[in-house]
Order: structure tokens, then sequence, then C-alpha cells
């Protein structure tokens, strides 16, 4: 909450994030000049898949990025000593005491441009509007408990704890449709680091593409991914020798 | 003896301590070489994207190859100065540095030349693979081109190390120095060639980008290379000289003023 106090410094951000908007939307409306249709994805339906990619950069930046960022310079630095004595659930307090609310822009951009792309799309049936909220969450916890898993790295390996960025660079995939990817980067990118989860699934979901047999594996693929991270995060837990005891 | 003088006969000693450094932190060196890699992440939307019909010139081959050439350039610039930069300058860190016969700023930029060696190491198995995938893009761009595009790299090198210099300086006045240089970053982004090839920019604007700095740290030695400059050669070189001059005098009167104000602070 201290960013709000900075009122200049929070409508900068504005201006940040409408620059964002303009460099994320750029290159696709460069394409989409020229061809009619990109691997099978129209102007909205990709415009779609960019505004849920905004969303999920957002919610990742804002909430998930501000406090595992502090997790792995906690164990760098032994501050995480803090954090572990409180009686509550560390993962819990870990994942939540920090907001980075300039982000807030990021999302708002998401919403406009995600608004624009509906509006040139047939309308949503309610079952297309419900798969995609149910998979955009899916494919948010999916992400929180592969950040969760590069956190737990930086445990065992305090050199790299830059990891979450170069997660930062593989989530950059998934502002296109999936299917622009081929063969081995596509099943990476919905299998591995699941991005197209919460960018190209919903979007199919909302125009329409999508059926229940690959939404049910969505939800299977998160509720795995949260046990694994959860797991993890204990393991990780239990080989964290502190800055005194 | 004067300062330059001072800093030539350093000049070796400042290599092997930056070379140290870069083999200290190999292992997040090589995670940050493999986080700069959108341009394969645009190459595969372009790709798909030309595999229909190409875009003037540019057929999935010319694609491939340039931001196969839009990556190797984007390492053989990287640099890191302005976040050191502005860390060194709101902590205070910049004191006992201040102390040094030698401009801090030299420090870096040898440690920044030294890394180059090692992104070239990093980089060669990711262009092995992506040639492997794309056989057809290999082409040797003939003699001239190669010329130009290691003297535009250079020139790109310094251009890319004083703009990050400025706004590491920035610091000096004001507090929102990378929030500045997050904006300039995604208007880079736009103008460089980096997400858009230049030539396919809309039409006008292909012709304005030589001139701004943006396209001076990565379009110009990529264009210069696959043959597909806006303006001729010759002017895009002189472009970059004209920045590297201009952001040299600029950064030199940032440090001059800025150090005097440090000072007077009370750091």
């Amino acid at each position: 909450m201290n960013a709000l106090q900075y009122r200049a410094s929070f409508l900068f951000e504005f201006g940040v994030s409408a620059v964002n908007v303009l460099a994320v939307v750029l290159p696709l409306w460069t394409i989409y000049g020229r061809w009619e249709q990109v691997a099978g994805w129209s102007f909205a339906e990709a415009l779609l898949v960019t505004a849920f990619f905004q969303l999920l950069s957002a919610v990742m930046g804002g909430l998930v990025e501000p406090n595992l960022g502090a997790v792995v310079e906690g164990v760098r630095n032994g501050q995480l000593d803090y954090l572990l004595v409180k009686p509550v659930d560390a993962q819990l307090v870990a994942s939540l005491h920090r907001v980075d609310p300039a982000q807030l822009w990021n999302g708002i951009g998401a919403v406009v441009v995600g608004g624009y792309a509906l509006s040139q799309l047939p309308t949503p049936s309610p079952a297309g509007v419900f798969a995609a909220a149910g998979l955009c969450l899916a494919g948010f916890a999916a992400m929180y408990s592969i950040w969760i898993l590069v956190i737990c790295l930086s445990f065992w390996f305090v050199k790299v704890d830059n990891l979450r960025y170069l997660l930062g660079a593989v989530t950059d995939a998934g502002r296109w449709p999936v299917d622009v990817y081929r063969g081995l980067a596509r099943v990476f990118l919905t299998v591995v680091v699941p991005v197209a989860l919460v960018t190209s699934w919903p979007a199919m979901a909302l125009t329409g593409r999508m059926d229940g047999a690959l939404s049910a594996q969505a939800g299977a693929v998160a509720l795995v991914l949260l046990g694994v991270s959860r797991l993890g995060w204990l393991a990780a837990l239990r080989r964290y020798s502190s800055a005194s005891s | 003896m004067s300062d330059l003088r001072r800093l030539l006969l350093a000049a070796p000693t400042l290599w092997r301590v930056g070379v140290a450094d870069i083999v200290a932190y190999r292992a997040q060196m090589v995670i940050w070489i493999l986080s700069a890699t959108l341009p394969l992440v645009m190459l595969a939307l372009w790709s798909a994207a030309t595999e229909g019909a190409p875009a003037g010139t540019f057929g999935p081959t010319e694609v491939t190859r340039y931001f196969a050439a839009t990556l190797v350039v984007r390492q053989l610039t990287g640099a890191w100065v302005m976040w050191e930069l502005n860390y060194e300058i709101r902590t205070g860190a910049l004191s006992p540095m201040l102390l040094r016969p030698v401009n801090p700023l030299a420090f870096n930029l040898a440690e920044t030349l030294a890394a180059i060696p090692w992104r070239i190491l990093v980089l060669v198995p990711i262009l092995g693979i992506l040639l492997a995938w794309r056989p057809e893009a290999v082409a040797w761009p003939g003699l001239e081109r190669a010329v130009l595009f290691v003297v535009s790299v250079a020139l790109a090198f310094l251009v890319s190390w004083l703009v990050q210099v400025v706004f590491g300086l920035a610091a000096f006045w004001i507090e929102q120095s990378m929030g500045l240089f997050s904006v300039y970053f995604s208007v880079w982004a736009m103008l460089s060639g980096y997400i858009v090839p230049s030539a396919l920019l809309p039409h006008g604007l292909d012709r304005l980008v030589p001139w701004l700095p943006f396209y001076s740290t990565l379009g110009a030695p990529v264009d210069l290379l696959t043959g597909g400059t806006p303006v001729e050669p010759g002017w895009v070189l002189a472009a970059q000289l004209g920045w590297v001059f201009g952001l040299s005098a600029l950064a030199r009167w940032m440090w001059q003023a800025g150090v005097r104000r440090y000072g007077a602070v009370g750091a």
C-alpha cells in the first residue's frame, strides 16, 4: 500500500501501462493489416488472447512477483525467518502480504483490449463465459504453482535467484494464440509452463472452440500443479537453514 | 597524469576484473541471456503469419534470418549499467566508488565488454537449434555486409550502453528514472525493429525510424546484415555515429553536474 501514497508515480504508471498496451498490440496490428488469418485465428480472436495475457501479466506482476521476489531476497539474506515465525502458514503470508497497485493499470488495459476484441466477435454463450472464467482461474493457479516451484529452486541454488525472470520470459510466449507455435514448443507451453491455459484456452472458450474434455484436463493439471508446488514449498522450507539457528 | 592516460593504463586491469566478475556470475548470466529471447517469440508469430503469403520481401526464411540476427545483436549490445547506476546513486554506494582514481563507469564498461565472449558462447547452441529447425535460413551475407555489420554492432553497443548511462544518471535528479526507462524500453521495442521489422512499419514511419536512437541500437546492424535498410547504409552508420557523440556529450555533462549535486547533498 506504500505505492498509493505516491500519487504522482501511480499516475505515471498509467502512462507506462498505456505504452505497454501499444507495444503488445502493435505487432498484431501490423500483421493483421496484411493477413486476414494467422494459424487459424482472426485479429479479434488474437486480441482476446493478448488481453488475457495482459491480465496474467497484471496479476503476476501485481500479486505474485512482489511477494515471491521478497521470498528470494529473504532466503539470500536470512530475513525469511521473520516470515516463518508467524503463526499463519508461511506460504499464504509470503504470497499475499505485498501488492503492487500500479499493475492495476495493466489490468484495466487488459479489460479495455478484451472488451474491444469481444465487440468484434459474436457474443459468447453463457457456457463459454463460464468455461473461460474457470479456465482462467485454473490457469492462474497453475502459473502460481510454477512460480512457487521456481522459487523453491532458489532455496537450493541461491546463485540462480534470477530464475524467475526466465520464467517471465517463457510466460511472454503466451501472448500469441498457442496455435502459432509448432510441435515441441506448443507442448511445452501447454504442459510444462502452462501459459496457454491462461491465455489461449479462455479465448478459445469465449469463441466457442473449447470442448469439455479439454477444460476438465485444464482443471486437473491445475490441481496437480498446486499439490506438487505445495510439496515443493514444504520441502524447500525444511532445507532452509536460517541466518541464526 | 590526465584522466584519459590513467584510464588507458588501468585498462588491462579493468578488463581482468571484468572477466573475473563475469566468471563469478556465469550461472546468473546464462539465465539473463536465456531471458532475453523475445525475438524467438516474435519469430514464432511472424513465421506463422508469413507461412501463407510473404510480406514484401519477408517470407519465412527472411523472417528467421531477421529474428536470428535480432537475437544476436540484442545479446552483443546487452548492458545493465542503468540498474547499477540507479542502485548506486539511490543507496549511496556510489560514494566509495568516487574515491577511485578511475571513473566508476569504466569498471562497468569493462565488465559489459567482458560479458560478450560468454554471451556468444551461450548463443551458439540456441542459434544452432534455430538454424537446425530452418536450415535454409543459413546464408553468407557477403563480405561488404559482414564488414558493415561488425562496424554497426560496435556503434550499436556504444549507443545502447550510453542510453542506459543517461537514464542511470537521471537518478541523480529524479526518483522515477527506472519507470522512465521502462517507457523508453517499450517505445524502443516498437521502433528499433525488435518486435516488428523496421521495413514493415507503416509507410513514412519506416523512413523516420533510422534517425531515432532506438534504431541505432538494434535495427541498424540487423538491417545492414540482412540487407534491408530503409535508407542508404551510409546514412544509417552516420546516424549511429551522431548518436554516439551526442549521447557521450550528454552523459559527460550529466555525470559532472550529477556528482556535484550528489556531493552537495552530503552523501
